[in-house]
């Protein structure tokens, strides 16, 4: 194959440096070079195993910033390690719901509600993934096969509602987030827990709006559409509201672009006023192998 | 000044004494995708793009690139020109280029959120960023790769057979 050369002697090593640098005690956002070496560790190794392992054998729970420096880093893993790490990190509810534990009450810097809130939607995640595995972790459509839901109708109004719930999770922590800035505090901590959620309420967004789209242009009763609509323009809305509050964020916006959404909900029925859509994927040619 | 180009002249002889422990094939690339402010050029990456068509060397510049990529934000600019070699080949070098930077988008990816800021808090990682978001849509679409790489052979072929006259 193709693969690139990794040294595997070293991989292990540097897989415990980097989860420890990147749930350090500081009021910081978790370094991106660290999180990154985490994530692709999943990928050279097919496998997060010694990711988690990694994670349990730090002294993360006895500081509720490690704590949540340390769920940030999972949900980032989650999203964008292999995919056997969705899979894997099923077994890992437990090693979660200490975390929520760890600290009581507010918390000497008021990180108790988030940590414990971070929990819930990483479950939550979890949760949806286990019952739509066909779904990377940042919901990309490009690597979705989705013919197989326009050709079952009841399925894809089942994984639409579900993603639906699964954004108005986004939602709801997303403004504990905000309520909890501190005045006089860069946030930066804080704020780097919104870079997640941006990337992932994005892709759910694009998906509906696709999936929706799809589904509008193959089936003849827009009528049993109605209520997937109505949710698809209040999610619209407050997306809208959440993008606008991320972009008056410069620190935020020197990690991510803030994704743009239209004043108003784009049409579902037909293609005048739609924004352009992520062509559905093509099924691919087999690859020569390699000599 | 005198002093920047005299450091730069420091560090290009730093690097040809790095370079002896280097085959040909990877100071080649190491030099394209040096910390110098300029550069690579286009001879440099057709080069590396020729060279993508013999297996072994193939394995050689991705190698490099690999290890250019992956470095750390003080040497962004390792990242940024391994980005920039890799788009040139991508479009110019061996299908077997195009396999493997499929193999290995994560590593690509991964840079779309890439981060330096240097001492004049200038934001580096953004040209990074930015690459690697356009390397990664063009390696995700098929059709628009495949496009676009018939369209630089055809171009390479026009100019060689001009050439011929």
């Amino acid at each position: 194959g193709s693969s690139r050369n990794v040294d595997h002697s070293r991989a292990e090593g540097d897989l415990v440096i980097n989860i420890k640098k990147a749930t350090n005690a500081e009021e910081t956002a978790p370094k991106r070079k660290h999180v990154r070496s985490c994530i692709v560790y999943t990928w050279d190794h097919r496998s997060s195993q010694s990711f988690w392992a990694g994670l349990k054998v730090q002294p993360i729970l006895a500081d509720e910033i490690q704590t949540f420096k340390a769920l940030i880093c999972v949900h980032k893993v989650l999203q964008e390690g292999h995919p056997v790490t969705l899979r894997e990190a099923q077994a890992q509810t437990g090693w979660l719901d200490t975390c929520t534990r760890s600290v009581v009450g507010e918390g000497p810097r008021g990180y108790g509600p988030l940590i414990r809130a971070y929990v819930d939607f990483l479950l939550a995640k979890l949760q949806f993934h286990r019952h739509h595995p066909d779904f990377n972790g940042t919901f990309e459509y490009e690597e979705y096969i989705a013919l197989k839901m326009i050709n079952d109708p009841n399925e894809g109004y089942e994984t639409i509602t579900d993603l639906m719930t699964l954004q108005d999770r986004i939602e709801a922590f997303q403004k504990l987030i905000f309520a909890h800035f501190r005045s006089g505090s860069s946030n930066e901590c804080r704020i780097s827990a919104l870079v997640p959620l941006v990337v992932e309420s994005y892709g759910i967004y694009k998906f509906i709006t696709s999936m929706l789209r799809a589904m509008h242009a193959n089936t003849d009763s827009s009528e049993a559409l109605e209520p997937l609509r109505s949710r698809y323009n209040a999610q619209h809305y407050r997306l809208l509201k959440f993008y606008y509050e991320c972009s008056n964020l410069k620190y935020l916006t020197g990690l991510i672009a803030v994704p743009k959404l239209p004043q108003d909900p784009p049409s579902l029925i037909g293609d005048d006023s739609a924004p352009s859509l992520p062509k559905r994927p093509v099924q691919e040619a087999p690859r020569e192998p390699s000599p | 000044g005198e002093s920047v180009r005299m450091a730069s002249l420091g560090r290009g002889v730093m690097r040809s004494v790095k370079n002896m422990k280097y085959s040909d094939i990877q100071v080649k690339v190491r030099e394209a995708t040096s910390n110098e402010e300029w550069g690579p050029s286009g001879a440099d990456m057709n080069e590396i793009a020729q060279l993508t068509f013999n297996h072994n060397d193939l394995l050689e510049v991705m190698d490099m690139l690999d290890k250019r990529m992956n470095d750390k934000g003080k040497n962004w600019r390792h990242v940024f020109k391994a980005l920039t070699v890799l788009d040139y080949i991508v479009h110019s070098g061996s299908e077997n280029v195009v396999n493997w930077a499929k193999d290995n988008l994560y590593i690509i990816k991964t840079l779309r959120e890439f981060q330096y800021v240097d001492e004049e808090a200038k934001d580096q990682g953004a040209n990074v960023r930015q690459k690697a978001k356009d390397l990664t849509a063009l390696l995700q679409d098929d059709e628009r790769l495949r496009a676009e790489r018939k369209n630089r052979s055809h171009m390479r072929d026009r100019l060689s057979s001009r050439n011929d006259d």
